[in-house]
């Protein structure tokens, strides 16, 4: 029977007809979902009993401690920005960079890609810079264009340059869309992935796409001048003295991204789990939020910070396992300077959270991290209440035979879910889109001999690509909102088509090159 | 009807201002795990635990507070053009056609589920862990609970502002959020 067939597809539909409507994605999800059931079952296609998986499901999200690493990176970047040590990041860039050629777009441009480690989901990013950097920039007489175009791409760049939450998400459904891949294919042997490999995966193509984004800025600001001078004249947020300079040097630029570079490179070091990373640069955000709250107090802030680094560099050297008994008279010294040290780090950590406290950011940035997460677990929710019915109903070997019949292959199932995504991207958020699509094509994608870590790869770039496509593209909005009223919704259009051209070059030489983005996690993990 | 909106609103609130500061707990016990692991080699299994324990709380607990910030993802090319009417209109049919009988199914597919963890007094999958899984799987439920009470105040809002034609002054809500 027709109906039968495309059960699954008309849900499919239907869903994404509904959410259009705008009620809460979550709930449209799953609502349709269980309308779906419940037909089925009186047909006489499906079991409701087939949902008796869904506690399990929930609980199984709720206990992983994989995606435990979300809400911690999830505070690290709302600690960051709240206290407005990313701003401070933002105008410590332009105040080094100003009196060069394009130096404000560079500056975005690094900020974008330092930044991409804390904020995550959409928007964030794009907003601080555009209320930043868009004004500075405006006045500096560049190019309407240009100025809000490399804003658009570099916020959003925070999706697929690691450690950003998407990616968390993403390389855990591909862990288990890969095991599901392995055992279909009776490969009992085959290659596990996971976030870890997700993150060094993504770091290159990553780069890449800064690198290209810098190139343009660059080629801009030779062949058209007037479109990113060089600042000569005076603007007041970008005056400074010299101790200024040093003061902003050592807190707005170097101690933000001491912090990045120690999250990200404890991970691909393999010393970290993605999840006790985000602990430490969660603490280390606070720590850096109280320094700015309360320069007074740097003393004690600087010397945890001081004692965090020793603690790192004796752990290099001695082996301070206090199972052990048998300390030699150096290594009981050691042992007690070590607890000095610690002792040193909490008192820093301790009189941080106290300060961010007093504030009211660290208030702040506890209660949206909670919403946050509760808005992303009701999606996970609403996502396995959907592709619990849509395998009950059968959608997977709809899915899988689909994509099989394509004319060339993996090219052609790739091309074609990647157009899928690039659609619903402008739709939905990255969290909806790869809960809902990940699971279903994964295996098969997986399966037909795709690479999980590219695939993802694919996916993070493919998604941001979509978020910068006008007329539908998030970012867009998220400037737009924040733009002033002289910058026509028409040049922020016309400024990202060179970025989203970067893009898609980015985006092929990926899909052409797979080394790219599997090339980096084979070499530091096998 | 606004004393009863106030009063589930300050149920929601006030239940999530209180699990929020989990969020600061887990931030501070796995940077205390990673500390003890890397330098004194010592992990606690159930001190790690915990900080699963309040992920969990955390997810589960604060779904229905974020529906009082109106802070669930819509999609909004449509609806951020629409009259408070219709805003209105697609809110309630939401809530009724699809959030209430979400909530119901996992209500009545989570209590077996959790039930039967209760009776036996389930506990970890580890050897050292904590022995309380029994009272972690049972916020399933808690999470339909808190959605469901905060449910009731969305849908009053909504049938105020259909008969009214104004949203309704709460005490409670996105707009009243201190800085």
């Amino acid at each position: 029977m027709f109906l039968n067939e495309y059960v699954e597809l008309l849900m499919f539909v239907a869903a994404f007809g509904l959410i259009l409507f705008g009620f809460p994605v979550a709930f449209t999800l799953a609502g349709v979902a269980l309308a779906f059931a419940v037909i089925g079952d009186m047909v006489g296609i499906f079991q409701l009993r087939q949902l008796n998986f869904l506690p399990q499901r929930m609980f199984s999200v709720m206990s992983n401690e994989v995606l435990m690493a979300a809400p911690l990176f999830i505070f690290m970047g709302l600690m960051l920005e709240k206290s407005k040590v990313a701003e401070d990041l933002l105008l410590s860039m332009a105040k080094l960079f100003y009196k060069v050629r394009g130096g404000l777009a560079i500056s975005v441009v690094m900020v974008g890609m330092l930044m991409a480690a804390a904020t995550g989901i959409v928007g964030a990013t794009v907003v601080t810079m555009g209320l930043i950097a868009l004004p500075v920039m405006l006045r500096a007489g560049y190019d309407p264009k240009l100025a809000t175009g490399v804003i658009c791409a570099s916020g959003t760049l925070g999706q697929v340059i690691p450690p950003s939450i998407v990616l968390v998400f993403l390389g855990d459904i591909l862990t288990y869309a890969n095991q599901q891949a392995n055992l279909a294919a009776g490969n009992f042997a085959g290659k596990s992935v996971g976030v870890g490999d997700l993150f060094a995966g993504s770091l290159i193509p990553g780069l890449m796409l800064v690198g290209l984004y810098l190139c343009y800025v660059m080629l801009i600001a030779w062949w058209q001048p007037s479109a990113a001078p060089a600042i000569e004249t005076d603007i007041e947020e970008l005056q400074m003295s010299a101790a200024e300079r040093r003061q902003l040097l050592i807190n707005g630029l170097m101690a933000p991204v001491v912090l990045i570079v120690a999250v990200l490179g404890s991970i691909l070091a393999g010393i970290a789990t993605p999840t006790e990373a985000a602990g430490v640069g969660a603490v280390g955000a606070t720590v850096l939020a109280g320094l700015r709250a309360r320069p007074d107090q740097r003393t004690w802030l600087l010397l945890g910070g001081a004692s965090a680094i020793a603690l790192i560099v004796i752990n290099g050297y001695f082996d301070l396992l206090v199972a052990r008994t048998d300390f030699s008279g150096t290594e009981q010294v050691v042992l007690w300077v070590s607890y000095v040290l610690v002792g040193m780090v909490t008192i820093a950590v301790v009189m941080s959270v106290f300060f961010t406290w007093r504030q009211g950011v660290l208030t702040q940035v506890v209660h949206s991290t909670t919403r946050i997460s509760g808005m992303i677990f009701a999606i996970l929710v609403g996502a396995s209440l959907f592709a619990l019915t849509f395998r009950g109903l059968g959608g997977e070997e709809t899915v899988h035979r689909f994509l099989n019949s394509l004319p060339g292959g993996l090219t052609g199932a790739m091309i074609f879910v990647m157009l899928m995504m690039f659609v619903m991207g402008f739709f939905l958020d990255f969290l909806e889109i790869i809960f809902i699509m990940v699971p279903i094509v994964g295996p098969v994608l997986i399966g037909m001999g795709a690479d999980p870590v590219w695939l993802g790869v694919m996916i993070g770039i493919n998604l941001q690509t979509s978020f910068l496509t006008p007329p539908f593209g998030f970012a867009l909005f998220f400037l737009r909102g924040v733009a002033p009223p002289e910058v026509q919704t028409t040049q922020i259009y016309q400024g990202v088509i060179p970025f989203i051209g970067l893009q898609l070059l980015g985006l092929g030489l990926v899909a052409a090159f797979p080394i790219l983005a599997t090339g980096l996690p084979d070499y530091l993990f096998r | 009807m606004r004393i009863v909106v106030d009063f589930l609103d300050g149920l929601t609130e006030y239940f999530g201002r209180m699990i929020s500061w989990l969020a600061l707990f887990m931030v501070l016990m796995s940077f205390t795990t990673v500390v003890l692991r890397y330098v004194y080699g010592i992990s606690n299994v159930a001190m790690i635990e915990t900080i699963v324990y309040a992920f969990a709380i955390l997810l589960a607990g604060s779904a229905g507070w974020t529906l009082l910030h109106n802070e669930h993802v819509r999609v909004d090319i449509f609806y951020g053009a629409m009259s408070e009417r219709n805003k209105a209109l697609v809110d309630l049919f939401g809530a009724v056609f699809f959030m209430f009988p979400v909530l119901f199914i996992i209500w009545s597919k989570g209590l077996p589920y959790v039930s039967r963890s209760w009776k036996l007094r389930e506990t970890s999958n580890e050897v050292a862990g904590l022995d309380y899984l029994y009272l972690l799987k049972t916020f399933i439920l808690v999470f339909a609970v808190v959605l469901a009470v905060q449910g009731v105040s969305f849908v009053l809002r909504k049938v105020h502002i259909l008969i009214h034609g104004t949203p309704m002054q709460t005490k409670f809500g996105p707009q009243r959020e201190q800085a």
